[in-house]
């Protein structure tokens, strides 16, 4: 029953087509890109024709519909990235298959059933990303490389001992074969506190978030946005599927602690957006904040909550993906900075990019009638239906303060003055225009997308 | 679908944007009319259920009902912000630009959508989207440090919207715990009782957002620099729609659902609202900037209804909605009045300004029949509205009652101040400024005449109305009101 992962096995298959097709063309050619977009889209188009699940080796491999939904959101975000990265000289010919590889780890991540896959998907997904994100040839290039590869390894490193320790106290290595066992407690606690740390790291969830902003801001444009939205969705869907079906009977320890850490990043994580010039920091900083909303639906341990959190991914993903898809366009070829100041006046400029960045800003500040809007509204529902109030209002005091945030650059938009100017290609105009229509889309009528990613999660629920 | 259709329309103001600059302006001005239209056609044909109320199954997973109705307590409040939002177009200048007549008519979309929707989640989208194009609107175009006063009155609302996000998801969370049924209906959400721990602050963080809204005393920090900042057209539908808002999710929302906390805590709501009275009408007498004396006199009037809503009383209810109209139709008057007269003076200053009734007849006589009806001259519609606000008020508290009888009579005193200080006395100026022009005063005689009929015939408003007070709260108020506070 392999065909279950037909959409993560054609994906794989692309990583290798594209480098073949790498070394068979001239360097500057952009037929490896067209290849990564090719298979993505064919893995894209598998997977939403999928409709039954697969458990393999024990449980160690679950091709399920949560996956599927893992899946489409990874997928989305490689395109985007190959999309905003069409620039063969600039990027080379390796970068499609570096992209795709890092989008199969999320991939695994997604449907990892046991500690080792989750530990390979992690490794798959951080390794192409150490490489991308150095791949800027400046001294914030390779700082970003070296950070997230030191920070990145010893996350990795942590959560392996985790997961080491986990294997000591049950005897397994799969999630469902831990809630039958009660035997060293002790030692089962320590594995899953590292094993969080470890996972908590790569969603960036304070105080484990130190490398985010410096990483974004050095990674090249295309790279940042995959890492902002795919590089989360592997996180977060492991997470949730580790200890949904893993840890469930101890959710009240995890839960409780969880929400303490969702309610630190997100009002910490937009609090210090809020100071910020530089247009690719700010939104490092609310990636920051907003991978605390998702811990939100983590956090609150119910069913309601997981739909909220793997729901809430969509939304996020798709207006941080159209907010630096304006980075991408307003930094131009020289991949100059982009700072608040740059969008003066952007509004009478390019109205059209102004209009996408409007649209953004307001899903993120979770203004109604946006996709943002209905990810938060779930999510305090969430959070209620876990009668865990304070988390409730961490996430409104934070949204409070992330509203300020992102209106700022929007009145400089608006403001009169002289910023930059950049220039559509056909790769950036489709990753804008499909972000903000998805994002207006889903949230001027949700229920579609709402209900599709509800089943899956309920599903991995009643496991 | 008329109240579909009503929403809708507004949002055609997107095409202003591919019209050449000459005619935006026109473009919108037709949008504008085709909503007064479809109000009135709304107000004269036997409206049907079928045609008036809208309920779709909007969000199924999330139990989330798009549930608009033109019912009586919206019916005029919606002829209200069309009205206001026409004469506001017709009044902005022709060069403001697309941005400005889109975010203008939006103002209005959202603003229907608050007064008709009759679901939890519906009222809280259309709550929320109000609040952008205003940001727009007073971040764009205004005077000064206007980027501020956009944020603020952005923050601030949002602040207290967002805690209602909690109220509005806990409503239906709780809901469907009792029932096992997920819905945000307002007919459902009634019979809804929260646990004793958690319903003072579901209560409180709705009563906190619409306070904010309204504006009311103490949270209307970002009143003053709001109105004085925006441009007239401007400032003319924040204070004779949006403010409008606050006080009728009040009615809405707050009396259905929460109407035992809100008895059980009149005594506080009662001395914020007196509190909130006092100090706008205090505030009004000491400004020295035409435009801020109204801005404080509305903060007042605002109190006034809400007052009126505290007493859970039916004439005290009723009264507050009537009042909600007139008041918006007067001061939406009032302040395209002082915007002519700042136009044509080049200053809001009261000491500078003196004498012009010479200059300019029309003008004075129009802001004199405003200023009178806003002060609550019987026959006008301020009266009307605060005679039945006051027999609210005496039935359920009398110390109240008259508190606000002396603040009726400062009223007065600082509308008149107004009117005196600009328009009477010797001349102080030099050059004798231009009157109103003939579509000037064709647009403010309409206006002018909707506050007279609203004046002589209330009825014609309260006679829509529902029973608004809920049951079995004030016994006093359960055999008082019969002796004529139900004109209904």
């Amino acid at each position: 029953m392999m065909h279950f992962l037909e959409p993560e096995i054609i994906a794989a298959v692309g990583i290798l087509a594209t480098l073949v097709a790498a070394m068979l063309v001239r360097p500057r050619s952009t037929v490896p890109y067209w290849f990564g977009l090719v298979f993505s889209a064919a893995a894209l188009v598998r997977a939403f024709t999928l409709h039954q699940s697969t458990h393999l080796y024990g449980g160690a491999v679950l091709g399920d519909s949560y996956s599927i939904v893992v899946t489409v959101f990874t997928l989305l975000a490689v395109m985007a990235g190959l999309l905003l990265a069409w620039d063969p000289e600039r990027y080379g010919p390796e970068f499609p298959a570096l992209m795709q590889l890092a989008g199969v780890g999320a991939m695994v991540m997604g449907f990892a059933g046991n500690l080792i896959l989750l530990f390979l998907g992690l490794e798959l997904l951080s390794l192409p990303l150490y490489v991308l994100a150095a791949s800027r040839r400046t001294p914030l290039g390779g700082e970003a490389g070296l950070k997230y590869l030191l920070i990145g390894a010893f996350s990795s490193g942590i959560l392996l001992f985790g997961a080491a320790l986990l294997y000591g106290a049950t005897g397994s290595m799969t999630f469902v074969n831990f809630t039958a066992v009660h035997v060293v407690p002790g030692l089962m606690a320590a594995g899953l506190g590292l094993l969080l740390v470890g996972l908590l790291y790569k969603l960036a969830i304070m105080p484990f978030h130190m490398w985010v902003p410096d990483v974004y801001e050095g990674s090249p444009t295309p790279v940042t946005a995959f890492m902002a939205f795919g590089t989360k969705v592997g996180a977060a869907a492991a997470l949730l599927r580790v200890l949904a079906f893993g840890f469930s009977l101890s959710a009240a320890w995890w839960g409780l602690m969880l929400g303490y850490l969702a309610v630190l990043t997100m009002i910490a994580g937009n609090m210090v957006a809020l100071p910020q010039r530089d247009l690719k920091r700010l939104l490092a900083w609310s990636g920051v904040g907003n991978a605390g909303y998702v811990l939100v639906g983590i956090a609150s341990h119910n069913v309601v909550g997981a739909e909220a959190a793997l729901f809430y991914l969509l939304p996020y993903g798709l207006a941080i993906l159209l907010a630096f898809t304006v980075v991408r366009i307003l930094e131009g070829r020289e991949e100059a900075p982009v700072t608040l100041a740059s969008l003066k006046g952007l509004a009478y400029r390019q109205p059209w990019l102004a209009v996408g960045f409007l649209v953004a800003m307001l899903s993120l500040a979770g203004i109604p009638l946006t996709a943002g809007f209905i990810g938060k509204f779930y999510l305090v529902r969430g959070a209620i239906a876990a009668d865990q109030w304070g988390v409730a209002v961490g996430l409104v005091v934070a949204t409070i303060v992330g509203l300020a945030v992102y209106f700022r650059p929007v009145q400089q938009m608006f403001a009169p003055g002289e910023g930059a100017t950049g220039r559509f290609t056909v790769g950036t105009g489709i990753v804008l225009a499909v972000a903000a229509l998805g994002t207006l889309f889903i949230g001027i009528y949700p229920e579609p997308v709402l209900h599709a990613v509800i089943q899956s999660a309920r599903f991995t629920w009643l496991h | 679908m008329l109240t579909f259709l009503l929403v809708l329309i507004p949002w055609i103001g997107l095409a202003l944007f591919l019209l050449p600059k000459a005619w935006v302006k026109a473009g919108a001005v037709v949008l504008a009319l085709v909503e007064v239209l479809l109000f009135a056609r709304a107000l004269l044909a036997p409206v049907g259920k079928s045609l008036a109320t809208v309920d779709w199954n909007w969000i199924p997973s999330l139990g989330v009902h798009f549930h608009l109705s033109l019912d009586g307590l919206s019916l005029f409040l919606v002829g209200l912000a069309t009205v206001i939002t026409l004469a506001a177009v017709l009044t902005s200048c022709r060069d403001r630009g697309a941005a400005y007549f889109f975010w203008l008519l939006l103002a209005e979309s959202t603003a229907i959508g608050v007064f008709t929707a009759l679901d939890l989640v519906t009222f809280y989208v259309f709550w929320e989207v109000v609040l952008v194009p205003v940001f727009f609107l007073l971040g764009g175009w205004a005077v000064g440090p206007a980027r501020r006063t956009a944020l603020k009155w952005l923050i601030m609302n949002l602040f207290g919207s967002l805690f209602m996000l909690i109220g509005v998801v806990a409503m239906g969370v709780v809901h469907a715990q009792e029932t096992g049924h997920l819905t945000f209906q307002l007919a459902s959400l009634a019979h809804t009782t929260l646990v004793p721990a958690v319903a003072p602050w579901v209560f409180l963080s709705f009563l906190v957002a619409f306070i904010i809204k309204a504006p009311l005393w103490p949270l209307h920090g970002w009143m003053p620099p709001a109105y004085s900042d925006a441009p007239a057209p401007v400032t003319a539908v924040i204070s004779g729609v949006l403010s409008k808002l606050g006080v009728f999710a009040m009615v809405r929302i707050l009396v259905p659902l929460f109407h035992v906390e809100m008895a059980q805590a009149e005594p506080w709501l009662m001395a914020l609202a007196a509190v909130g009275l006092v100090y706008g009408a205090e505030l009004a007498l000491r400004q020295k900037d035409v435009k801020m004396v109204a801005a404080y006199g509305s903060l007042s009037h605002m109190a006034m209804m809400a007052l009126g809503i505290f007493t859970l009383t039916q004439a005290g209810l009723v009264g507050a909605t009537f009042y909600m109209v007139a008041h918006g139709v007067m001061l939406g008057g009032l302040f395209l009045i002082l915007g002519w007269y700042e136009e044509r003076t080049g200053s809001r200053e009261l000491r500078t300004l003196a004498g012009l009734n010479q200059a300019v007849p029309k003008l004075t006589v129009w802001f004199q029949i405003f200023a009178l009806a806003t002060l609550g001259l019987p026959g006008l519609p301020g009266f009307a509205g605060e005679y039945m606000i006051f027999q609210g008020l005496i039935q359920s508290n009398v110390t109240v009652a008259v508190v606000a009888g002396v603040i009726l009579v400062v009223a007065a005193w600082y509308m008149l101040r107004l009117f005196q200080g600009a328009m009477q006395g010797p001349r102080a100026t030099g050059r004798a400024p231009g009157d109103l022009t003939t579509p000037q005063v064709g647009l403010i005689g309409a206006l002018g005449v909707l506050v007279l009929v609203l004046g002589i015939w209330p009825a014609g408003v309260t006679s829509h109305l529902p029973r608004l007070a809920p049951a079995g709260v004030h016994q006093a108020a359960q055999a008082a009101p019969r002796k004529g506070g139900e004109r209904a």
